[in-house]
């Protein structure tokens, strides 16, 4: 077994007495420390696969473990970045990346310690004392991360986190993301809709289409990843190779 | 800025055009007293110190209104924003309570409460109510689905997500509903003490109604005016207060 195992998972969306599969069958794995992408059109069922990982959303049939263990809900263990950055508007940056520690327990001096260098390591530390409304998008998004990880989990879930992003801070956020993980040795599973920034982050790629994964590709290229790396010929190989499959019938 | 001044000049203009209406034409001050006269009035009731107690128990009443219907309203819309069932089941009578016209009320709350103070503010806190229940109700309803999927992620209680989300993001609509209460309440207070006061602003529009007091009258629609612009003053000072880490976008 890998560190992140899914099994048969399929998800169906009961509408009256129809039901439509979103998710349908997918055997994935993904190893210790590994970065996966996830690449697919919008409504190809990407963001339902990622929180049927998470335990948002308990899977019509098949299984995902951690570990080994079963996933049933959402735990911990797993950390996930949303599509927007929700952050709690009335509550400081500080207070935003202490939110999953201070749901759970009392704040303590050395959690204060460790979300201030999360925030370092983003890049804000001083904004820990600004609110939500004074940052910028890239800001807010870097928080958000932050606070996904002020928990130190194990496997993290990112569904489209840059979308709303310009072009240059998406390609700074890239950069911090890939470094945050390495550094901590996170496990990654990242759903987007753009093939050059599933290239750009991963080791794997899969590919999805309609509910299915119908393509997987190893992505070969040197780590750290660097800016270069983007007009390299084998970055457009390997992005050429994943939009024929996603145009495949 | 400008458009202060306008405003103010706009008054000035009003009343000036009245008063000249008033002597041109010799309208009886029993129809429509001079402004001058108003005014005087006006300054005789606050000087003489006649005036005050009215305004304190109208002030009072309606605050004490105020704040215990708001306060039942708010609990109350939790309650029920919080428990779909017990909302289904209450609505109904909730909503029949509240197309009752409840200054109709007044006459049973006499016999219940006696003339006075209390009746008033039973039938304040009545009317404030609802705005309170309704905005709460929808407030602590309308979520971002991704904060409540985050709070759900996070491993949030009930209880963390109501006290760490749900209000604090239902804040803006929550206070949109003290501010139309506060209107309400005002009106409520004076107009229940037509009915059932003995003191008060409202009581004294009827005496002086009695007594064919024209000028007195005026000056008393004057002092009520005044006591609901700064009460409304207030509570918008205190909704940009609380909301000012709110999303620029929410500002009222």
């Amino acid at each position: 077994m890998s560190f992140v195992d899914i099994l048969g998972a399929t998800y169906a969306y009961r509408n009256g007495v129809d039901s439509e599969i979103i998710v349908d069958r997918i055997d994935w794995s993904v190893g210790e420390g590994e970065f996966h992408c996830l690449v697919g059109r919008s409504g190809c069922g990407k963001t339902t696969f990622l929180k049927v990982a998470a335990g948002l959303l308990k899977p019509t049939e098949g299984a995902v473990f951690i570990q080994g263990a079963p996933v049933l809900r959402p735990s911990a263990k797993v950390g996930f970045v949303f599509q927007s950055p929700t952050l709690l508007e009335w509550e400081n940056v500080l207070d935003n990346v202490l939110l999953p520690i201070s749901l759970k327990r009392k704040v303590q001096a050395k959690d204060r310690q460790g979300a201030a260098e999360l925030l370092a390591l983003v890049g804000l530390s001083a904004y820990a004392e600004r609110y939500p409304s004074e940052l910028s998008g890239g800001q807010q998004s870097r928080v958000a991360i932050a606070r996904a990880l002020i928990v130190e989990p194990l496997v993290l879930l990112l569904d489209e986190p840059f979308a709303g992003l310009d072009a240059i801070t998406r390609e700074e956020l890239q950069n911090d993301l890939l470094r945050l993980c390495r550094l901590r040795r996170t496990t990654v599973l990242f759903v987007t809709h753009d093939i050059a920034e599933a290239i750009y982050l991963a080791d794997r790629v899969a590919v999805m289409d309609r509910g299915r994964f119908r393509h997987a590709l190893t992505v070969d290229l040197p780590r750290p990843r660097e800016r270069n790396v983007r007009y390299s010929p084998r970055f457009n190989q390997l992005c050429l190779e994943a939009r024929q499959a996603m145009d495949a019938p | 800025m400008v458009r202060r001044i306008y405003s103010a000049g706009l008054l000035i203009l009003a009343l000036a055009g009245w008063e000249a209406a008033c002597s041109l034409w010799g309208v009886s001050a029993l129809v429509l007293p001079a402004p001058s006269a108003v005014l005087r009035a006006l300054w005789s009731g606050l000087a003489s110190g006649y005036l005050l107690p009215h305004i304190w128990i109208t002030a009072a009443e309606m605050l004490l209104g105020l704040t215990i219907g708001c306060a039942v309203g708010f609990v109350c819309g939790i309650v029920l924003g919080e428990n779909a069932t017990l909302r289904q089941v209450l609505y109904p009578y909730i909503i029949a309570s509240q197309v009752v016209p409840k200054l109709a009320l007044v006459p049973l709350f006499i016999v219940w409460f006696g003339f006075g103070m209390t009746s008033t503010v039973a039938i304040t806190a009545l009317i404030c109510f609802f705005p309170l229940l309704e905005n709460t109700i929808t407030g602590i309803h309308h979520i971002d689905p991704e904060k409540r999927e985050l709070f759900r992620m996070l491993g949030a209680t009930p209880l963390q997500t109501l006290l760490r989300l749900k209000i604090p993001a239902g804040l803006p609509v929550i206070l949109a509903g003290l501010r139309v209460a506060v209107v309400l309440a005002l009106v409520g207070a004076v107009v229940a003490e037509f009915i059932a006061g003995r003191a008060g602003l409202g009581a004294m529009i009827i005496a002086s109604q009695g007594m064919m007091d024209s000028p007195q009258m005026f000056a008393l629609l004057v002092v009520i005016t005044a006591i609901g612009m700064v009460f409304y003053q207030a509570t918008l000072f205190i909704e940009r207060r609380v909301l000012r880490r709110h999303q620029k976008g929410n500002d009222p």
